[in-house]
């Protein structure tokens, strides 16, 4: 089997992302095949590597562990990258998206890695469709804090009547606002679906609700999630807002959800199957300002 | 061979001459590839005629004389009944090389009016098609025609020259209009004044998908004539602000000496409507709208001529950074073409001329080598190397001729002349 690590991956997409800067300066076709193909040895990089890790494992990478959650988040916001450049050869969707998937990749470094073997079926069913449920949600999460900065940019230009780097374009306005609502529309019911499995789940292990809400994980999606509920329910109750008005709020509420999420990967090490340490959850309590220092 | 080409465009004639020379209809091209065939039999033509330009492109393979271009200028003169005099001293003469570099300039735009513009190609295509239905092209024309095609691709692919907008109109719709809205497609968009500059921006956004057009004038007869033009209605002039509300895109050319909607004005009319986004463009000078105007909320984009007009000179300086690296295009690209037709006409006999003297060295060798049966063969190779020089050295001379000769049109007395000498037949 192939030996791949986390950096043949990352260190491809670096080249990308610093291609796609250079795009800005001065377009060449030459730059773009480079990238598209930087972009292609990368994605196949990181698929090795994720398959090598279902091997050492034997979990598929959603049910192994926080790592390999965020390297499956980044893989398909690569793929996603990927297909949309290759069609559309004018579209600068690299500056935003690949920054997102630096990111992810740096914090899975951190991340917790040890895989917890599922005993059972059923169990391991439940818990597929939780995290599955969840890495949408959070992926609908992305695309909305990327959809919201793109937004914002173009809405910049367009106000400072700029104009692009040659042969680079961005989305109009409607179409950004658009897809940013779907965004959000997306994601609410997923992140809540993938709770509410994951209470079943609580069940199913013979916890008690109280004993999972002890969990600062749990507290944390809990409250960003009522967020992003409230966030919806404005709007859809609110008539037609204005663009730019669901941008920033997307980009501050899905930009908070991140920094949360990551944060939490980061601090915690690991998924919340193992219990985190007191200080870790003092410290997350912190974060979310559950505790007064 | 001789490529010839007689024309005037936008650089050496004024519009008075140019729209009495041009071909205006179809028709009318039919008629003058009939005069041509019937006057110069043996040459082959394209006739290219658009508001920037007439040409006409002569090809010439056979050994008679071509028409000159002293015979061409009379063709246009009498076929348009214009006096010789009124044209002549602007009428640009091309021959040989500088013909085919002047017809690939041509085709890349290199010479239009807008740098890079797209239609060009278009026309120069539907130029060389009608010659073609007229059977006024033959070898020469298709292979010039063809490759000024490829030339024209390639120039595009290669090079930045026919990227970004150039006009007012095609930024303001293309740049920003389209950043703004996904679609124009039943868009209501609001004519205030009519200028030139709002009929061609007009232009832009019907082609864009607009339909729902109104006009607002001081003078209802111009609103009615434009609206009429664009299958769209007329407003009152004192319900332009009702007209503003409702619009999503505005294109104001009247024309006023001041400012006819101010910021007040305009917020009073966004009031209520902060969350449609309206595209504003200003193309009056002085302006229409107050600079503040485009201020009274987010949804509010306001352009006015100095800001197109900075994105088009932008756009403009891009395209000039490439017309060099275009010439050096069309540069090998017409040097690769003369060498094609120059082989094409004087290949046959050079080959001819080689092979023969060729042939005589090896006979000639073979019977050396029976008489010198000690020679070992290093030495039959060094002897081999030593007559293959004589005879290239002898025949350099006479080939460099000819291919000097053959960049002038075909050699014909040049060519017989060989296969005399050199008993090569035909």
């Amino acid at each position: 089997m192939l030996n791949v690590t986390q950096f043949c991956f990352l260190a491809s997409y670096i080249v990308v992302f610093a291609l796609e800067l250079t795009r800005w300066l001065k377009r060449a076709s030459i730059s773009r095949v480079v990238m598209l193909l930087f972009g292609v040895a990368g994605l196949a990089a990181h698929t090795f590597y994720l398959f090598n890790r279902a091997g050492q494992t034997s979990l598929p990478p959603l049910l192994s562990s926080m790592h390999d959650w965020m390297l499956v988040l980044a893989w398909v916001a690569v793929v996603v990258y990927l297909f949309v450049t290759s069609l559309d050869r004018d579209i600068a969707l690299g500056a935003f998206v690949l920054p997102v998937v630096l990111v992810l990749v740096v914090v899975a470094r951190f991340a917790g890695d040890d895989a917890t073997a599922i005993e059972g079926v059923l169990l391991r069913r439940w818990k597929m469709l939780h995290t599955g449920l969840l890495v949408f949600g959070i992926l609908a999460v992305l695309c909305g804090f990327v959809l919201s900065l793109m937004y914002l940019v173009q809405h910049r230009r367009l106000k400072q009547k700029q104009q692009f780097s040659q042969g680079l374009s961005l989305p109009s306005l409607e179409e950004l606002a658009r897809w940013n609502r779907w965004a959000v529309i997306a994601s609410v019911p997923l992140l809540v679906l993938g709770m509410l499995v994951g209470v079943r789940l609580v069940y199913l292990n013979d916890h008690s609700l109280a004993e999972v809400f002890a969990e600062p994980m749990v507290v944390v999606n809990s409250v960003v999630q009522l967020g992003m509920v409230g966030l919806l329910a404005w709007l859809l109750a609110t008539q037609r807002p204005t663009g730019k008005q669901v941008a920033w709020l997307t980009l501050f509420a899905f930009g908070f959800m991140l920094v949360i999420f990551v944060g939490f990967a980061l601090v915690s090490g690991g998924t919340h199957g193992r219990p985190p340490t007191s200080e870790t959850t003092a410290l997350l309590l912190d974060c979310v300002g559950g505790r007064s220092t | 061979m001789i490529v010839q080409v007689v024309s005037c465009n936008h650089r050496s004639t004024g519009l008075d001459v140019r729209e009495r020379l041009a071909f205006s209809s179809e028709d009318e091209l039919v008629r003058a590839h009939a005069e041509l065939r019937s006057r110069f039999p043996s040459t082959e033509f394209v006739l290219l005629s658009t508001c920037n330009r007439v040409e006409v492109y002569a090809a010439h393979a056979d050994a008679d004389p071509p028409p000159s271009n002293g015979e061409l200028a009379r063709f246009l003169s009498e076929f348009h009944d214009v006096p010789l005099d009124d044209f002549v001293d602007v009428l640009c003469e091309q021959s040989g090389e500088e013909a085919v570099k002047h017809l690939f300039e041509v085709v890349c735009s290199l010479d239009s009016m807008v740098l890079g513009e797209p239609q060009i190609v278009k026309q120069v295509k539907e130029a060389y098609g009608l010659a073609v239905d007229q059977e006024s092209c033959g070898v020469l024309t298709n292979m010039l025609f063809q490759q000024a095609l490829k030339v024209s691709a390639r120039v595009r692919s290669e090079t930045s020259l026919v990227e970004g907008r150039v006009s007012i109109a095609s930024v303001a719709v293309g740049e920003f209009g389209k950043s703004i809205f996904d679609h124009f497609a039943g868009r209501t968009v609001l004519v205030i004044g009519a200028g030139e500059m709002a009929e061609e921006t007009l232009r832009y956004l019907v082609d864009e998908g607009a339909s729902d057009v109104v006009v607002v004038n001081r003078s209802p007869e111009n609103a009615a004539r434009l609206a009429a033009a664009w299958g769209g209605r007329t407003v009152p002039f004192e319900q332009l602000d009702a007209a503003l509300a409702q619009a999503d895109v505005v294109v104001s050319t009247t024309g006023a000496a001041e400012p006819i909607v101010t910021a007040e004005r305009f917020r009073a009319v966004r009031r209520g409507q902060e969350k449609r986004p309206v595209f504003v463009l200003d193309l009056g000078a002085p302006r229409d709208f107050e600079p503040e105007a485009g201020r009274v909320d987010d949804n509010v984009f306001l352009y006015d001529i100095d800001d197109l007009e900075a994105t088009c000179e932008r756009n403009r300086k891009a395209r000039v950074e490439e017309i060099e690296k275009a010439r050096h295009i069309v540069e090998e690209e017409a040097q690769r073409f003369l060498h094609d037709v120059y082989h094409q006409a004087t290949g046959p006999v050079v080959k001819r001329l080689r092979e023969e003297w060729h042939d005589i060295k090896d006979r000639e060798l073979q019977q050396l080598f029976k008489r010198l049966e000690h020679v070992d063969e290093s030495e039959r190779q060094a002897i081999e190397r030593t007559v293959d020089r004589i005879v290239n050295k002898l025949l350099h001379p006479p080939l460099q001729t000819l291919r000097n000769e053959a960049k002038e049109g075909t050699p014909h007395g040049l060519l017989h002349a060989l296969k005399q000498l050199f008993h090569l037949g035909e």
